[in-house]
């Protein structure tokens, strides 16, 4: 890897000083999984990272509101959101979204700051969290701001925020009884990057689909919400003829990009194909 | 670039370093003569850079070194510092659990920190722990067999 500075502030608001608007060489780095692959690979070089390890404790809390929104400090690591237990009973399809993604050592090292800000649609993390109806905390040097997650994304590996602006946490409100899933491919090993990830969640009243919301990423070139999938899945009974219009619609609305882990037609298929097996699931775990 | 003076405890021994920010763990390391974590892929997906830092299982690949400042850093070469091979390398050794043996110092704490969270891992347990670790050599059914070996002494 090419020289570079490292700087480690101790407040938030000193990291924040310390960004610049107008220089994309000087950037934050939280865990670095994914930094350092862009590092290595020669499409990042940096001339100063911020690393924010050192505020990392006052943001790094997992924590439930009374209303039983769940909070989660920028700093904390996938692997301690995985092991929460207030993850485990409240968001099960967010324990379980944890354990597909990458290995036990980057999920030690990983943080979900940065997994949410790295914009690489390919991470599970957006879109689980999308369709789980989270908002992201956004601190500037002169202004807080709160974004509906899915709003981060402007495109491939682009995001809303400016360049001196830092998530510090992401609140996911109470399920509510709503039924959730998240399903991803991957086309090589197990813990690859996916081909495929699509998450819904939905209400379920009288045996029929409540205020959906499908999420599909990686095989887009943002993490996408399909509102044609949710119009078809809105009030319809989650049957056969249902599932199959919604696969349908959800071929058709999304343009699918060809990659290393599939073309773009085997993708839009994948799609077709998991929408489905992903409401199915969603219903399953009511079963359990 | 500017190097930084780094202290920390390798291996149960204190030790300090000058290392450049743009260093990773597998290179501070190799300055100390332990080679027993590798780059090999160098994407954190083959697990034969694995190393402890403070008790938990990183790829020493994707590790900044200054990062370890104040930090307590584990590698293989500590399982056997007595002299005696930890139950896992005997268990590794006993179901022939490698045949190159470049990949066994990454399965091999991984497998301890497997057993330190979880003592009586199913297989699933263990195929997903160690899902992050890949042998050329194919001796995966081994390594498994050599896990439960390990988890029943």
């Amino acid at each position: 890897m090419i020289p570079f500075e490292m700087v480690e502030p101790r407040s938030l608001k000193e990291a924040l000083a310390l960004l610049d608007p107008q220089e994309p060489t000087i950037r934050p780095v939280a865990g670095g999984t994914a930094l350092m692959l862009m590092m290595k690979a020669g499409v990042f070089t940096p001339t100063r990272l911020i690393c924010l390890h050192a505020i990392e404790p006052e943001h790094a809390r997992i924590t439930v509101g009374g209303n039983g929104d769940l909070r989660i400090g920028a700093m904390a690591t996938l692997r301690e959101v995985e092991k929460d237990s207030n993850v485990a009973s409240r968001f099960p399809v967010l324990a379980r979204a944890m354990r597909t993604l990458s290995s036990v050592r980057v999920r030690n090292v990983a943080r979900v700051g940065g997994a949410l800000a790295h914009g690489d649609p390919h991470m599970d993390l957006p879109p689980v969290l999308s369709a789980l109806g989270a908002r992201v905390s956004i601190a500037g040097p002169n202004r807080n701001r709160e974004l509906p997650l899915e709003k981060l994304y402007a495109g491939y590996y682009e995001t809303v925020l400016e360049k001196n602006e830092l998530i510090t946490a992401v609140t996911v409100p109470a399920l509510n009884g709503r039924k959730a899933a998240y399903m991803k491919v991957t086309s090589r090993t197990a813990d690859d990057w996916p081909s495929l990830g699509v998450a819904v969640t939905f209400a379920l009243a009288d045996g029929r689909i409540r205020e959906p919301i499908v999420v599909v990423s990686a095989a887009t070139e943002k993490v996408t919400r399909m509102s044609a999938v949710e119009k078809a899945l809105e009030s319809a009974a989650p049957d056969d003829a249902t599932l199959r219009r919604a696969g349908d619609a959800a071929a058709d609305e999304v343009q699918t990009l060809s990659d290393a882990h599939g073309s773009a037609p085997y993708k839009r298929e994948l799609l077709r194909v998991y929408l489905r097996r992903a409401v199915r699931q969603a219903l399953d775990e009511s079963a359990q | 670039m500017s190097t930084r003076l780094i202290n920390f405890t390798l291996n149960g021994q204190p030790v300090s370093a000058a290392v450049e920010p743009h260093r990773n763990l597998v290179e501070l390391l190799q300055r100390f003569d332990l080679f027993g974590a590798r780059e090999s892929c160098g994407q954190g997906l083959c697990g034969c850079c694995t190393v402890l830092v403070d008790d938990k299982a990183v790829s020493g690949c994707l590790y900044f070194a200054v990062w370890v400042d104040g930090k307590s850093v584990t590698t293989v070469e500590s399982l056997d510092a007595d002299g005696q091979l930890s139950p896992v390398q005997q268990a590794f050794i006993d179901a022939g659990a490698f045949q190159c043996g470049f990949c066994t110092p990454g399965f091999i704490l991984m497998s301890h920190q497997l057993l330190k969270e979880n003592p009586n891992p199913t297989d699933d347990d263990i195929r997903h722990y160690l899902s992050g670790n890949l042998c050329r050599c194919g001796t995966y059914p081994e390594v498994i067999e050599a896990v439960k070996l390990a988890a029943g002494k």
